[in-house]
């Protein structure tokens, strides 16, 4: 039956370039004169690209928008005018109809002829001959960049509010526990004991609103509002609020800045959201290091050449393996013991890149790490 | 004849939640030692000879939970103590995770997800213990 189904299609698409068809009489004019233009003119602007291709896949034929996207290409191979590639694609829908001469769907990426490269979805189909073998196959391409995009993102939803509730738990956690040893040291009049639950209390409470700004930073669609400021001024206020945390958890934290940086477009509120971020992250990299008692945050802003400055956060605190420091902004990282890790990364690295910014992270296990932050001096005022 | 005072081996690389389950199990009357990262807590296992163990599977330490679960269950002289696992991840119960134990993997006796219900946990760690 199947087979039935498939010869029929392709002994239509094989004379669909010859001559129009009957035009039913209460036809609209529109669809009339369109009807009239015949099948390889409608071929020609279908929203899609359409290829016939033989056994070695040399492409014998092409609609209009096909040639618009990617050029001349009958005589050239598929994979050379989809993929400027020179050998045939792992799983290719038009060398399995060839084989069975069945409809075969495939996903494939291709490079369109501006260098872009778009996602498509490929429906392959046989033109059979009058012995029912397969004498070509029509190739259909459909550009599905902006559903896999979307997916993308859904994809990147779950993930996050995976992380997100992990986060959330173990806040939830630190809550628990600090208000549990609030009550024991009440009960007990012991004020130590209520003065340790305490702590651990606040420290919570300050995670979970640190973790609220990220989530509704990273969840807005916004564009940066830049103003001319100097990046030393925004070093100073952010270091500012870090001083008391940094005195209770034994780090020394250092600024320095040079005062000959100009000043320069940037939306300040999202780069004190980063420098926050990077503090708050060489924070715990320095809580988590039990080795050393007292530790070292070295916040900087200075000029790096001729066209960009510079912002730094450094830390002597536990440091990264390799694999962890690959992973640290391409995803949620979701490995994460501690709360408040994985989301704050993720939101600098959104800022650096609506900068127009490049972010280095060296790193040694033990040792510590630094984060730099690449910006130009002469970002234009609307990124 | 007073009953001995069992002594549980609390791991976690969070200082907050280790002085919390400290507080907790001592006024419930335990015998409590602690340990910041997987590697003092085995050599702790080997030395004090825990009654029962208390384990975060999710610490950040380069020593995982579940390979502390796996080297304490390969120990012939360590295998028998109950091993409690603490994960913030919910069912997924974290990196590493797998649903039955095999010759390279070994789950802990018991899970608790982050926060954990104190009373639960108590009731739990008595029936470990035969309490």
């Amino acid at each position: 039956m199947g087979k039935k189904k498939h010869q029929n299609k392709g002994e239509r698409s094989n004379s669909l370039e010859h001559g129009s068809t009957k035009v039913p009489p209460d036809t609209p004019r529109g669809a009339r004169e369109l009807t009239d233009l015949g099948y390889k003119a409608i071929i020609d602007l279908l929203p899609c690209y359409l290829t016939i291709q033989d056994r070695s896949f040399q492409i014998l034929q092409t609609n209009q928008t096909f040639r618009n996207d990617f050029g001349e290409a009958a005589g050239k191979k598929c994979y050379e005018a989809y993929k400027k590639g020179s050998e045939t694609c792992p799983s290719c829908p038009v060398a399995k109809t060839f084989a069975d001469k069945k409809v075969h769907i495939g996903e494939e990426t291709v490079q369109l002829a501006d260098g872009a490269l778009a996602q498509m979805i490929v429906y392959a189909a046989p033109v059979l001959d009058a012995f029912g073998n397969v004498a070509a196959v029509i190739e259909l391409s459909t550009n599905i960049s902006k559903i896999k995009e979307m997916q993308k993102e859904l994809t990147f939803l779950g993930q996050s509010i995976a992380t997100l509730s992990h986060d959330i738990k173990n806040i939830l956690e630190g809550l628990q526990g600090g208000a549990y040893v609030v009550d024991e040291g009440l009960k007990d009049e012991d004020k130590e004991l209520v003065n340790r639950g305490w702590s651990i209390v606040k420290k919570n409470i300050a995670e979970v609103s640190s973790l609220v700004r990220n989530i509704l930073y990273s969840s807005k669609k916004r564009h940066p509002t830049c103003e001319l400021v100097a990046p030393e001024a925004l070093v100073r206020e952010v270091v500012g609020l870090f001083h008391e945390k940094a005195k209770s958890l034994n780090i020394e934290l250092k600024e320095l800045y040079n005062p000959r940086l100009p000043l320069v477009n940037l939306d300040p509120v999202a780069i004190r959201r980063m420098l926050s971020n990077l503090i708050w992250n060489a924070f715990e990299a320095c809580e988590n290091d039990r080795e050393k008692a007292v530790h070292t945050v070295s916040v900087r802003a200075d000029f790096y050449d001729g066209n960009h400055f510079l912002f730094e956060v450094e830390d002597d605190g536990i440091g990264m393996d390799e694999s962890t420091r690959e992973k640290l902004f391409t995803d949620f990282y979701s490995t994460k013991g501690t709360a408040g890790t994985g989301l704050g990364l993720l939101v600098v690295h959104k800022i650096v890149t609506e900068h127009g910014g490049k972010i280095e992270v060296f790193t040694r296990p033990g040792k510590g790490s630094l984060f730099r932050v690449l910006l130009s001096m002469r970002q234009p005022r609307n990124l | 004849m007073v009953d001995k005072v069992a002594k549980i081996l609390i791991i976690d690389d969070n200082r907050d939640f280790l002085f919390t389950m400290e507080t907790f199990l001592k006024r419930n009357g335990f015998a409590t030692i602690t340990a910041e990262d997987g590697e003092k807590g085995l050599e702790l296992a080997q030395k004090e000879h825990p009654d029962l163990v208390l384990l975060d599977v999710m610490m950040e330490t380069l020593f995982s939970g579940f390979e502390v679960c796996k080297q304490l269950k390969l120990d012939p002289g360590l295998k028998d103590i109950p091993v409690i696992g603490i994960s913030g991840m919910g069912d997924e119960l974290g990196v590493g995770y797998k649903k039955e134990s095999d010759k390279e993997y070994f789950n802990p006796d018991e899970f608790f997800e982050k926060p954990v219900d104190k009373g639960k946990l108590l009731a739990k760690i008595k029936e470990l213990l035969g309490q």
